[in-house]
């Protein structure tokens, strides 16, 4: 009896003594290292991921902070963050700084491609796992680093795969046999250009790419290469560039008084409003484009939905400054994907962050749709449909979904004339 | 194909005249190098921009009150900057500094203003559908702007060529110090020039969301790099000149869009390298100048 008494004290003390040293232990606070660009190039892209991250931190420290598992506690979260002004070298400085010297917990890259392409390297060399945003970029994920997951957007070589399937599998009923296709020379577009490239050619379909041109990412006139495309009669044309590309894309479209069968452009969907601004509602019309996670209501199983995020965003940012969109969702989703793998890491060391990651993969269901990733930390879930912008008769814009067939929500137009 | 090309690349030339002009102009009186010229151009831009949304001026009437307008805030910065640059020893590295810093500040304030995001003017308020021409079809955006250039660079060479205070401009652009010495007012004439080299710039501004498709708070240094191509393959200190390099640029572009898109945004950087080593002195050399 004094025994068993005598050894549940000792074990007692011992539990105690070791969860008063792990609570002694927890930092006073979770370091998020990260960058944005508040100009330049990449800004408009950049801006929207940076405040839905910050919109998501903002509202985990008003509750106390995230709920960290390795440490049985919440603890308030700190964004270290600096401006890299879209310039890569800028930002390659500042993710040595936020390693080196802020020692970060967690380090999150800024967003798309190119500023990521040079956190890449540089986490791998720290091995500190990189919270890439939105950075598709294929060549980043390679079997050999461990040191990168991919929190929204599918990785760019797969992105495209629904362009492809519906130009190749609807596309020649519709009488689409000739396709153009223009990219930004970019790791984000290049990539999505190459795999629309390869799925048209696997596909052995009886179409043909009779243009296939890259331009600089600070393209900012296509009268020239558009009527370049024109002179190549397609049925159906594919325009890969950031936002600023589509903009002067498709406004010199429309001020030219030129308008293809069938046009792809990526930004209509995933920017909307930036787009409606500039673009205009008409200059949108019939536009074939991703239809993302910021108009279609997936039902998350954490975080707010959608319509309560939209609300929240134009509550903290009512200025207007930067607009509502897919990107918007994408930073706020990587704070949903940090707050669960914390919520299950049994440490903050980076591997074992990496194996609480890959450990939602399937599973974590959000507003941007279900979190899922393949071996290489590449992301294979939120594929986006195919989608066709339209005309919502009230001075705004409405989305059809036309492919996969099983989500499509309408026909297609076609031609789009 | 080729025909399009060509034109297209007179058009954009010609607007890239327009933005090369003032920075031209500034540097030829003043001998010194406005860094922070592609800004003013950008303040134009969305000076316009703002005119149009809040008060639906459209930009060919905000086009004179914009013109008006920096010509007027240029001749307190001239007071502001200038004279006190011109007395260092070694005032063109000075003016890189000080207008570098001066482009920070404008890029940061319309920032804080105006957001990050792109900004643009709908192209149908410079006149709907295509103009023909030529036989070949262009927005009617980029014929208007183009128009509007080629009436800013006449105005310029009827300034400079018709009117006595562009002698006294040409006077002081040959040789500021025997021009004080013959009894020129040498501030008087610069800061007019310098007012006039902002007016220019944020008239291409006005016209830079139809011919550059939107328009942002960092769109300045990329159009600085441009600015400087331009005037450097017409010649430094030469008006005409500039005309000239925009055309050559504009065409070149084109080309370079049409037959090695990829490789197009090195144009600047190749038209720099190529005129410094065939002819330092650009197309229209020394000689025009000091005529």
């Amino acid at each position: 009896m004094v025994r068993s008494l005598i050894c549940g004290v000792l074990i007692g003390s011992f539990v105690a003594i070791t969860c008063s040293a792990r609570a002694a232990d927890a930092p006073s606070e979770i370091k998020l290292g990260t960058l944005y660009a508040s100009s330049g190039n990449f800004a408009s892209i950049s801006m929207p991921v940076h405040y839905g991250l910050k919109l998501w931190a903002d509202a985990k420290n008003a509750e106390g902070g995230v709920f960290v598992k390795a440490f049985n506690k919440k603890i308030p979260l700190k964004l270290v963050e600096y401006d890299d002004q879209s310039n890569t070298a800028t930002a390659a400085t500042l993710y040595n700084q936020l390693i080196t010297q802020d020692k970060v917990d967690i380090l999150i890259s800024d967003s798309g491609s190119v500023l990521t392409s040079v956190a890449v390297p540089i986490a791998r060399d720290h091995k500190m796992l990189l919270i890439d945003q939105t950075g598709t970029g294929a060549t980043f994920f390679t079997k050999d680093n461990p040191y990168i997951a991919l929190m929204s957007d599918p990785v760019s070589s797969i992105w495209p795969k629904y362009i492809a399937d519906f130009l190749t599998k609807d596309g020649p009923a519709l009488g689409i046999k000739r396709i153009a296709i223009l990219y930004s020379t970019n790791d984000f577009t290049g990539t999505q250009a190459n795999a629309v490239r390869a799925f048209i050619k696997e596909s052995k379909a009886p179409v043909d790419i009779v243009y296939d041109q890259g331009v600089p990412t600070n393209t900012t006139s296509y009268t020239v290469l558009i009527n370049n495309i024109g002179a190549t009669n397609p049925d159906a044309v594919v325009e890969l560039g950031y936002p600023n590309n589509d903009i002067s894309f498709l406004r010199n479209l429309q001020d030219g008084g030129i308008r293809f069968k069938w046009l792809f452009a990526i930004y209509p969907g995933l920017e909307t409003e930036l787009l409606e601004k500039n673009v205009g509602v008409k200059g949108l019309e019939h536009v074939f484009t991703y239809v993302p996670s910021s108009v279609i209501e997936y039902k998350p199983e954490v975080g707010l939905s959608l319509a309560d995020f939209r609300a929240a965003w134009e509550k903290k940012y009512a200025d207007a400054k930067v607009e509502f969109g897919f990107n918007s969702v994408a930073g706020y989703t990587t704070g949903l994907v940090l707050e669960s793998a914390l919520a299950v890491a049994t440490s903050l060391d980076q591997l074992e962050l990496r194996k609480a990651i890959f450990s939602l993969s399937g599973k974590l269901k959000t507003l941007d749709g279900t979190f899922e990733l393949d071996d290489t930390g590449a992301q294979i879930g939120e594929i986006t449909p195919l989608g066709q912008i339209e005309s919502d008769g009230k001075g705004g814009v409405k989305f059809v979904v036309v492919y996969p067939h099983e989500v499509a929500t309408g026909k297609p137009i076609y031609p789009a004339m | 194909m080729l025909e399009y090309t060509l034109l297209a690349g007179l058009l954009f030339g010609l607007y890239f005249s327009l933005v090369g002009l003032g920075l031209n102009l500034t540097f030829g009186v003043m001998r010194i190098v406005n860094l922070a010229h592609g800004d003013f151009l950008m303040l134009g831009a969305f000076a316009a921009f703002w005119l149009f949304n809040l008060a639906g001026v459209v930009p060919l009437v905000s086009v004179f009150l914009i013109l008006a307008a920096f010509a007027l805030v240029g001749l307190p910065l001239y007071y502001l900057f200038v004279p006190r640059l011109l007395t260092a020893k070694d005032p063109e590295m000075l003016s890189i500094i000080l207008f570098f810093g001066l482009s920070q500040v404008i890029e940061a304030l319309t920032t804080i203003a105006f957001g990050t995001s792109e900004r643009s003017i709908p192209g149908n308020v410079l006149g709907s559908g295509p103009v023909r021409l030529l036989g070949q079809s262009f927005p009617a955006a980029w014929v208007v702007s183009g128009i509007a250039s080629g009436l800013a660079v006449l105005g310029i060479y009827l300034y400079l060529y018709q009117t006595r205070l562009g002698y006294l401009t040409r006077a002081v652009m040959v040789h500021r110090e025997e021009a004080l010495a013959t009894g020129i007012d040498v501030h008087r004439v610069s800061a007019i020039a310098f007012g006039i080299g902002l007016a220019l710039a944020a008239t291409a501004g006005v016209f830079a969301p139809f011919m550059l498709g939107s328009v942002t708070p960092a769109m300045g240094v990329d159009i600085n790099i441009t600015s400087f191509a331009v005037i450097v393959v017409g010649s430094l200190g030469n008006p005409l000149g500039t005309v000239l390099g925009g055309i050559v640029y504009g065409i070149s572009l084109m080309f370079m869009q049409s037959y090695f898109s990829s490789w197009a945004n090195l144009l600047p950087y190749l038209l720099l390298i190529f005129i410094l080593l065939v002819r330092p002195s650009g197309l229209l050399g020394r000689q025009v100048r000091r005529a």
